[in-house]
């Protein structure tokens, strides 16, 4: 008998439901075992009955493993996640925006009243008109995780997550175990040349690293070393898949910290200033310190508006 | 000022073992007297001290963190303080992105042998939060 998925997607983009459909080949060997029951964005399957026969209720049939794809934002998205929980055995959080946020945590710097007020009122481009608020779930105070909201069984950070995690995560669910990433950094995959001496200056990413091309990554100085804002010390590594070289450092740019904490209670932000400092920069080189460094990672707490000074 | 009267502050305090904690010890032997609203944690050496515990101390209940250290040029570890005093830079500049007022973070040099210097340290301190009133990162 085939083992039940259903899947649903809170506050995300949609990204790592395009990975699952990326995964290729390997889907092939595994489809046949996998029956997916609920999968709002690939099945036309309603909350509410497939011709809304019961308004108000939310049905989400039982599955073995639910995934998740994004934050929660607002009470719909609550209410989704509590009910995915009640019908699943195993939840698997999918996405740097279910375990930690995501983009849309960096909202989480501003009261939901400035949002609104932005949004609806004093952008230039925007004609103020009141805030629609009929049948609208009610934004919450701030983007929570998956994490903060149920419990979750297996994390894919990532933003979005690989396909070789998907995989990973199925086959070891088929086999009744949960997936364990190792604890290791960025860093510690990072194939390319430190050389442990300090730089002067941040670049920003938009300059072009020194990067001949036709030496190999292993001979190509550290892209930190050469002064670009690199998270890769304070990010979790497993973005790399069966090569084991991090993606963003593949394509030539720094790591930018989509996959998240490397343990649990860390904090990328003190952690990777207090390095930056150690190696004598200075960060306040760096615009928007608080959005740089938990870009990906603003929800539990992480972001919050600045308390008025008394 | 006025509606912190009955503030009183919770400080958490981390003093090394070689100069600030024996010096409160002193201070103790003295029988001198000092505001109770200060935790000494007894650190090997200032330069252990990671901003990650000045931070947790600050977001997580404390109103103000105190470091107290040997005098430059007298750590036991050679260089430690040193090491703290290039930190504190990097603290006061977390502060800010947590929004925390700069002024709950105190770094002070005391010796073994200060025990009155130890306690003018802590009573100033203490009179700088209660007047800075409660931490507002709830």
């Amino acid at each position: 008998m085939p083992v039940k998925i259903a899947e649903e997607w809170l506050t995300t983009c949609g990204g790592c439901e395009i990975t699952l459909l990326d995964v290729g080949e390997p889907l092939l060997e595994i489809l046949p075992e996998l029956e997916f029951v609920h999968m709002p964005v690939l099945m036309d399957h309603k909350y509410s009955g497939q011709a809304g026969e019961n308004p108000g209720t939310l049905v989400i049939p039982e599955a073995d493993i639910g995934f998740i794809s994004g934050g929660i934002r607002h009470e719909e998205n609550r209410h989704v996640a509590e009910e995915m929980r009640k019908k699943v055995n195993t939840l698997v959080a999918v996405g740097a925006c279910a375990n930690f946020g995501g983009i849309p945590a960096l909202a989480n710097m501003y009261t939901v009243e400035d949002i609104i007020k932005m949004a609806y009122d004093e952008t230039e481009t925007t004609d103020a008109h009141p805030v629609p608020d009929d049948d609208l779930p009610k934004l919450e105070e701030r983007v929570s995780a998956v994490s903060e909201v149920v419990k979750v069984d297996v994390a894919l950070p990532g933003c979005p997550t690989t396909p070789e995690l998907y995989v990973q995560a199925i086959t070891a669910l088929l086999k009744g175990e949960a997936l364990v990433l190792p604890e290791r950094s960025v860093c510690d995959d990072c194939p390319m040349k430190r050389e442990k001496k300090a730089v002067t200056e941040i670049k920003r990413p938009l300059e072009k690293p020194d990067w001949p091309a036709d030496k190999p990554i292993e001979e190509v100085r550290c892209l930190m070393e050469q002064g670009y804002l690199c998270l890769g010390p304070v990010t979790h590594s497993a973005c790399g898949g069966e090569e084991k070289i991090p993606r963003c450092i593949k394509a030539h740019m720094p790591c930018r910290g989509c996959f998240g904490l490397i343990r649990e209670g860390a904090n990328p932000q003190i952690d990777m200033m207090t390095a930056l400092s150690s190696i004598g920069l200075n960060p306040r080189q760096i615009e928007d310190r608080r959005a740089m460094f938990n870009r990906f990672v603003g929800a539990q707490g992480r972001l919050r508006p600045l308390p008025q000074r008394r | 000022m006025s509606d912190n009267g009955d503030f009183e502050p919770k400080i958490v305090q981390f003093c090394c073992n070689w100069c600030s904690y024996t010096g409160a010890d002193l201070a103790g032997s003295c029988r001198l007297q000092y505001p109770t609203n200060t935790r000494v944690v007894r650190v090997m050496c200032t330069g252990m001290i990671h901003p990650n515990m000045v931070i947790d101390a600050l977001t997580k209940g404390a109103d103000g963190v105190l470091i107290c250290g040997c005098h430059i040029g007298d750590c036991h570890y050679i260089d430690g303080n040193e090491r703290m005093k290039s930190r504190a830079a990097t603290i006061e500049m977390l502060l800010e992105d947590f929004g925390i007022e700069p002024e709950r973070f105190r770094l002070e040099w005391v010796s073994a042998s200060e025990a009155q210097r130890f306690v003018e340290v802590v009573n100033n301190f203490v009179k700088d939060i209660k007047e800075l009133g409660p931490n507002p990162f709830a």
